[in-house]
């Protein structure tokens, strides 16, 4: 992965100490309330319910195993011992003092870690496929312009004071699992006619108050022309995205209201101007980056193992985590394995500091000393030998980082909900308790096979409720918590909003009204149908009419 | 209200104008629609004549001839409105080489963004002054992108 080198550890360690000058100012009375807010938000700190949240940036999904220890000695020292993986594959902690925010900050930045830009109306953490590198499907690694990106918008100067925040997400390749429609702009590495990979581009999805999938802006964008595209489009936005009403303000909403037309005609007039200056972006810098991307030295020697399949055929619930929780890796012998952050009955991305200290000694010891975060809140080692999986799975099952069920309905993406949140209207952990216990039993669950349930405790739709395949949404009635049930959406190459079933139903009856959802797809399946085929196939008037059928 | 330029307050002998008092003498700032609507009355003046922009002008307007100004100022709204810094951005790139100056509501913690967007110049509210206001330039040493103050990247260097 990425190694700083003098300037970005120089930028990071100055941001540090700019900050701290920033914190003392704000509680000697220097500063006023209204800037530190905009300046401690762009460096990932929020004054939640209880105390304020620190979110670390992890660039693209990317951590190593040194980062992982301070990740975990900072839960040790500075919070209550454990942090929450989000859907932007950063890492939050919810207990921080204010005063000691900086002295955190100060721990990161000796690990080549930071938390700029990860809140704030600038540009946020660029997201990619947690399979960068080592998924057969894609056509290019997209990490390192990832990184380009990283370094390019971090601390630009003309971009700090957006209308709102502004996402990137790029994938690689015909599976989207960068959710990158619903992103400010989506790229997509392709190759065109002529053989040369660039990047299709996606401007004005996004999730929230307001979702909306994102619309074509440019078939086919050369690499070198990566930044050069990106400062038109976000220019344009600066200068003419709204400003007078915070939920108007994301790009989506200039995207709409111009039309796509009009304002691809505003990007290219922007970019005619600033095409062919400095901001072209030399092949030998992506070069450069690239290198730190290179495939890992793999053993040539690792698919002539044979004890896999011993296992596999010996131990029944190694053979159900393997199905469930391992992909296959573009290098015969090597698996793609997930560490699962969705136990019963805890809240999802949650991890310990053991838990982390323990996955950074699992990476050092099989998988090159690098995880990933995946925008769904679980971890992923992306190299581990497939001879060497049973051991893993060992250590990840006793340390309750193994329950196999990554991609179906108990592996849900949550956000933290009104028990943490300010800006929650409705409670969610609870929730995800309520069916986790309803749906307990595995053999059912993966009856069911994939599908994906977001939920969350506001309109903000941090978990981006809109494109589970199921949806909660918590809403406050009068006081109480209630929740909206919504069907249909996708976050990938097929993305879709979800519909809404019908009236929202009493906290009590979250997992019930699921259940009867499930039963019109079992019903109504035809063989190797996913629950959002068969959605599609059949549309939401039989679930809606089995969920709001009057009991006889 | 100080003005800041080059490390240092220095006198500042330029007076924004209103509709009220269009006939104030000696050197003055204009708004851009009220320099539009007087175009002609003000381009005779012998005495020296600025414009003041925000993000609700429309720049196409006045964008072409920026450079027969000796002075332009952007006013910032609020602290978290943005649009100066791509207006800056938009001056300099047309090739504008007069005074730069930030007016309104910018605090010190901008004060080094607004200076590699292009502004010389910052007329800093009274209570948002203090002496120490001038560490914040250059307080990240290190960037890593082009801007107006320097074009090329980091690896271009």
């Amino acid at each position: 992965m990425y190694q700083y080198n003098e300037v970005d550890q120089a930028l990071v360690d100055q941001r540090v100490e700019q900050f701290r000058d920033q914190t003392r100012r704000f509680l000697a009375g220097e500063l006023p309330e209204d800037e530190f807010l905009a300046l401690r938000l762009m460096n990932g700190l929020y004054v939640q319910r209880h105390a304020p949240m620190l979110r670390v940036a992890g660039p693209y999904g990317m951590y190593n195993s040194e980062q992982l220890r301070k990740l975990a000695h900072i839960a040790r020292t500075y919070d209550r011992g454990y942090g929450h993986f989000t859907t932007r594959t950063n890492i939050q902690f919810n207990w921080p003092e204010l005063a000691q925010v900086p002295d955190i900050l100060a721990e990161l930045a000796s690990v080549q870690m930071h938390a700029i830009q990860t809140s704030g109306n600038c540009i946020r953490n660029t997201t990619t496929d947690q399979f960068a590198g080592v998924i057969a499907d894609e056509i290019e690694d997209p990490r390192p312009y990832c990184e380009i990106i990283r370094q390019w918008s971090s601390l630009h100067p003309e971009f700090a004071y957006l209308p709102r925040k502004f996402k990137i997400a790029i994938s690689a390749g015909p599976n989207d699992r960068a959710a990158t429609q619903v992103h400010d702009i989506g790229l997509h590495i392709v190759r065109n006619d002529a053989g040369e990979v660039g990047f299709e581009v996606l401007v004005g999805g996004g999730l929230g108050r307001t979702p909306v999938i994102g619309q074509q802006i440019r078939p086919f964008l050369q690499k070198e022309d990566l930044l050069s595209y990106l400062e038109a489009i976000i220019r344009v936005y600066n200068l003419n995205g709204r400003r007078d009403n915070k939920y108007k303000a994301r790009i989506k909403i200039l995207v709409q209201a111009m039309g796509i037309d009009a304002f691809r005609e505003l990007v290219d007039a922007e970019w005619e101007q600033i095409r062919d200056t400095d901001l072209k972006l030399p092949l030998s810098e992506i070069e450069r980056v690239k290198a730190f991307f290179k495939p890992f030295d793999y053993d040539t020697s690792a698919a002539a193992d044979t004890s896999l399949e011993q296992h596999l055929a010996e131990d029944n619930d190694f053979r159900v985590w393997f199905e469930r929780n391992t992909v296959e890796h573009k290098v015969p012998g090597y698996r793609i394995t997930y560490v699962c952050l969705k136990p019963y009955l805890k809240p999802a991305g949650d991890i310990t500091a053991e838990q982390l200290d323990l996955v950074a000694d699992l990476a050092d010891r099989y998988s090159f000393g690098e995880v990933r975060a995946t925008h769904n809140q679980n971890l992923v080692l992306a190299d581990v030998k497939q001879s060497e999986l049973y051991a893993v799975w060992q250590i990840l099952a006793a340390n309750n980082l193994a329950r196999p069920n990554i991609g179906t309905l108990t592996d849900m993406t949550v956000c933290p909900g009104g028990d943490f949140c300010a800006l929650a209207n409705a409670k969610t952990l609870g929730i995800a308790d309520q069916i986790n216990m309803k749906f307990e039993n595995m053999d059912y669950v993966h009856d069911l096979g994939e599908i994906k349930l977001n939920m969350s405790g506001c309109i903000n739709a941090c978990s981006h409720h809109h494109v589970g395949h199921i949806g909660i949404l918590g809403v406050d009635k009068k006081g109480e918590d209630w929740y909206q049930i919504t069907l249909g959406g996708d976050d990938g190459s097929e993305a879709a909003l979800g519909k809404v079933i019908g009236k929202s139903v009493a906290a009590d009856d979250v997992a019930d009204t699921l259940e009867k959802v499930l039963q019109v797809y079992v019903d109504q399946r035809i063989e190797g149908e996913r629950f959002i085929d068969t959605f599609r196939r059949i549309g939401i008037e039989p679930f809606k009419e089995h969920v709001y059928a009057v009991a006889n | 209200m100080p003005l800041l330029i080059n490390n240092e307050v220095v006198a500042d002998n330029w007076t924004l104008i209103d509709a009220e008092t269009l006939d104030q003498s000696g050197d003055v700032i204009v708004p851009l629609a009220l320099y539009l609507e007087h175009r002609a009355q003000f381009d005779a003046r012998e005495s020296g004549v600025a414009l003041q922009l925000n993000g609700d002008d429309d720049l196409s307007s006045i964008l072409s001839e920026v450079d027969q100004f000796p002075l332009i100022a952007i006013d910032f709204p609020a602290f978290r409105d943005g649009r100066g810094f791509s207006i800056a951005r938009l001056l300099k790139r047309q090739g504008y080489r007069g005074q730069l100056r930030a007016t309104g509501d910018f605090g010190r913690d901008q004060l080094d963004h607004l200076a590699r967007c292009g502004f010389d110049a910052f007329q800093l509210k009274d209570e948002k002054f203090s002496p120490d206001v001038f560490k914040s330039f250059g307080e990240v040493s290190v960037r890593y992108q082009g801007a107006a103050d320097d074009a090329k990247p980091v690896y271009l260097q």
